[in-house]
């Protein structure tokens, strides 16, 4: 046995299950058999061990140095640290593919196992199978991660140093597919619910899924602008890049979607856009893959040279196409039972979803744009960060309103009683935009401050009407703590406006001072003075790396890096990030004096507020977590709780 | 139902408008050889651009004190003196395709921004080589 062999092997067979699951579960919805169903059923984990087993095999090679797989060849060295060598399977498109797979096999097992009446058990195993069917099927053909190589190299060339610099590099990528696999699911009962017309029950059955998913897309983004920040030397963490544009559109919609399934859970509305907003946001996690896989970014040409763009492309359309033509076929039938006022806590949240939704257009349509230049003209153009601030600052704007407002809304209809809590809001808006003001800040920020305190407002506005309404209820205000959904909503909330005001206050304040040093020279610049005292080299094995010793009043010593790769003919900079509550100190050694290390030229970057950046994402990720922890019984046993 | 529809056409046209007016022509950024950037130089007067080419032999001048980098950019057929603030990049050398993104300022192109184009098939351009081979080089090497 060999791991070629074995993850060949695992590829196939996980193929075959699925194939033989979609035929079998379709049967089964067609025939109206339940034993079909059953046979579906029992061959989704088998589906699982083959998958397993092929990555199994693939970290069996890479441990092994099985330089004799092409992928191993390409990914690997005998220098890899063991942590690195552990990850590499997601550093490369085909291994990422298999991830991708194992981890749709994994959520298909989970969902397969939730009772559902046995029509719409068949489609959701018949669109999921077809899901793995399309991923092992790319696997088996055009991108497998077992082809071998017929004369294997002695040694390779290790993954990507930019991947090898960070361990986040090891924890993004997992996040961000568990969170596109996700979505997965929620499209499958959509589709299921809209070929049976059984229209309400979904996203209440899909709920967890859609939650579980959005909060593993958003702790993927976030890791994602954290391993910018702390790896590529640039001192910034968000560069509108086509990459990260096609993560963000898939957490765009799938936004859209989480606000709008809620109206649907509890009023049973907006059962249409539901299912728009699910398959949208399904489709455009492949759409994201398209993007980044296929080489169409660096040109619209680089997209014929490999068979796996327009496999993607193909899968891309077929799923938008199966989602948006059964939704065109039942949106005559389908009927929201709610009329709303638009000034509602609906009519916030379907607001809310447009300006999620609009945005994700507008961010394809400025990724796309240089493609469609290039395609009809010939002209390389790039679409520049300016224009992504331009169009996303006013966006935000009107999100982080309604993000106060919306809560504090009564469904269907507005009451006088909520007047007293829409004064106040205005007035912390107000008052936070113009004290901000008064202390010289731009426009932005201040605006930024005002509708941080507006927010922070109107969260603690919620919480204290949860707790006056349990106190009425004769229980304890702290039991407010229980509902779960809510207080866990409202942390989520109050993250994001704390994300908003690190974002506008570190985009707009952000001072870069470079300089050359000379031995024992000093800098005094930005609050800081730091001497120079000389350049070490330390040769660890797989990289060489450069160190500048700096003595600074504040911080110590600061030792900023450049690290020479082997395979790899430019240095690439290891900033040393100094976090504050205030500012974030950014070190990096530009360049040194190779002969005799007598001087150095270093930048300095100091961003207001990122911390708060990343201390947000963490929040996020926890709001969604409380959301999601398991409720005691006696909760459950409780029911719908007041407020 | 035909409200919903007329709903969702409205907002996407509402969003096209927005980023039309909102200046997505007038921040495209081109990427041009010298040769088509002096050709319409008035086109591209006071916006940034990327300008693609090579660093001509002989041309560079780095002041590792004031941090400012200087160069001639050209394609074979046209040239451009650069001037870069800040360290050169690592595989910066003469005779290296770059791409500059910056503008114009008093006869000299300003650039904030230097890539070093580098792939493993990129091989020096050899003597006489046209503004498009330059090009299609630069283009290709990532």
């Amino acid at each position: 046995m060999t791991p070629a062999l074995l993850g060949n092997l695992g590829v196939s067979l996980a193929l075959a299950f699925s194939l033989l699951g979609l035929a079998l579960s379709l049967l089964a919805y067609l025939q109206g058999d339940g034993r079909f169903l059953k046979g579906a059923r029992a061959l989704v984990p088998l589906a699982v061990l083959g998958a397993v087993a092929a990555f199994i095999a693939l970290e069996w090679a890479l441990l092994t140095h099985d330089f004799s797989l092409a992928y191993v060849a390409r990914n690997h060295s005998l220098q890899d640290p063991l942590w690195v060598t552990l990850v590499t399977p997601w550093a490369a498109l085909e291994g990422s593919i298999l991830l991708w797979g194992l981890l749709q096999t994994l959520y298909t097992l989970l969902a397969s196992r939730k009772p559902l009446d046995p029509w719409r058990a068949s489609l959701v195993l018949a669109v999921l199978f077809g899901i793995q069917v399309f991923f092992f099927g790319v696997m088996a053909t055009i991108a497998s991660p077992f082809a071998t190589l017929p004369n294997p190299p002695a040694d390779g060339t290790g993954p990507n140093p930019l991947l090898q610099n960070h361990w986040m590099m090891a924890v993004h990528p997992v996040l961000m597919y568990l969170g596109f696999v996700g979505l997965s699911v929620p499209y499958a009962y959509a589709v299921a619910a809209m070929a049976t017309r059984s229209y309400q029950t979904w996203v209440e059955e899909t709920r967890w899924w859609t939650l579980i998913a959005w909060g593993f897309l958003t702790s993927g983004k976030v890791a994602g602008m954290w391993w910018s920040y702390e790896v590529l030397g640039w001192g910034g963490y968000w560069a509108w890049d086509p990459v990260e544009n096609a993560s963000f559109i898939p957490w765009l919609l799938a936004t859209a979607f989480l606000h709008t399934a809620y109206v649907q859970q509890t009023r049973g509305a907006f059962k249409t856009w539901n299912f728009a907003f699910v398959t949208l946001a399904f489709a455009a996690t492949v759409l994201g893959t398209f993007l980044t896989r296929s080489g169409i970014i660096q040109s619209v040409h680089a997209f014929a040279e490999g068979p796996v763009g327009p496999a993607f492309l193909g899968f891309f359309l077929f799923a938008t196409a199966l989602g948006l033509g059964l939704l065109s076929r039942v949106s005559r039938e389908v009927r929201d039972v709610a009329l709303f006022h638009p000034f509602s806590r609906e009519g916030a949240l379907l607001l809310g979803a447009f300006f999620f939704s609009g945005w994700a257009l507008v961010v394809v349509l400025g990724t796309f744009y240089p493609l469609l230049v290039e395609a009809f003209s010939g002209a390389k153009v790039s679409v520049g960060a300016p224009f992504f601030n331009q169009v996303s600052a006013p966006i935000g704007v009107g999100i982080l309103l309604l993000m106060g407002v919306g809560p504090l809304l009564p469904w269907r209809r507005p009451r006088r009683e909520i007047l007293r809590n829409l004064y106040l809001l205005l007035s912390a808006l107000l008052l936070g935009t113009l004290l901000a003001l008064l202390r010289g800040y731009t426009l932005g920020a201040s605006l930024a401050v005002g509708l941080f305190l507006y927010n922070t407002l109107a969260v603690g506005l919620l919480f204290a009407e949860g707790m006056r309404a349990r106190r009425m209820a004769g229980l304890s205000p702290l039991s407010f703590m229980e509902n779960r959904k809510r207080v866990g909503s409202l942390i989520v909330h109050f993250a994001v406006a704390l994300m908003a005001l690190g974002i506008a206050f570190s985009q707009t304040y952000r001072l870069e001072v470079e300089k050359t040093l000379y031995r024992g020279q000093a800098w005094e610049v930005a609050g800081v003075r730091m001497a120079f005292q000389g350049v070490r080299a330390l040769d660890e094995g797989r990289r060489f790396a450069v160190e500048a010793l700096l003595s600074t009043d504040r911080f110590g010593e600061v030792r900023p890096r450049l690290h020479f790769y082997p395979q790899m003919q430019s240095p690439l900079p290891a900033p040393r990030v100094i976090y504050t509550p205030g500012n974030d100190y950014y070190f990096l050694l530009m360049d040194f004096d190779r002969e005799k290390g007598e001087w150095a030229s270093l930048r300095l970057i100091v961003t207001p507020m990122v911390l708060w950046i990343w201390v947000a994402g963490g929040l996020m990720a926890l709001g969604t977590l409380y959301i999601l922890w398991p409720a005691s019984r006696r909760e459950e046993t409780r029911g719908v709780s007041p407020a | 139902m035909r409200g919903k529809y007329l709903l969702g056409i409205l907002v996407i046209l509402g969003a096209l408008a927005y980023m039309i007016f909102g200046g997505l022509g007038q921040n495209l950024v081109y990427f041009l050889t010298p040769s088509e950037y002096l050709q319409a130089q008035d086109k591209y007067q006071n916006r940034p651009v990327r300008l693609g080419g090579l660093v001509k032999e002989g041309t560079v001048q780095y002041d590792k004190d004031r941090l400012e980098l200087r160069f001639v950019l050209t394609d074979g057929v046209a040239e451009v003196p650069v001037l870069h603030k800040g360290t050169p990049p690592g595989m910066f050398k003469e005779g290296q395709g770059v791409v500059v993104e910056g503008r114009f300022r008093e006869g000299v192109f300003q650039g904030g921004n230097l890539l070093v184009k580098h792939s493993e098939t990129y091989q020096p351009p050899k003597e006489g080589w046209t503004p498009e081979e330059v090009r299609k080089l630069i283009e290709e090497a990532k």
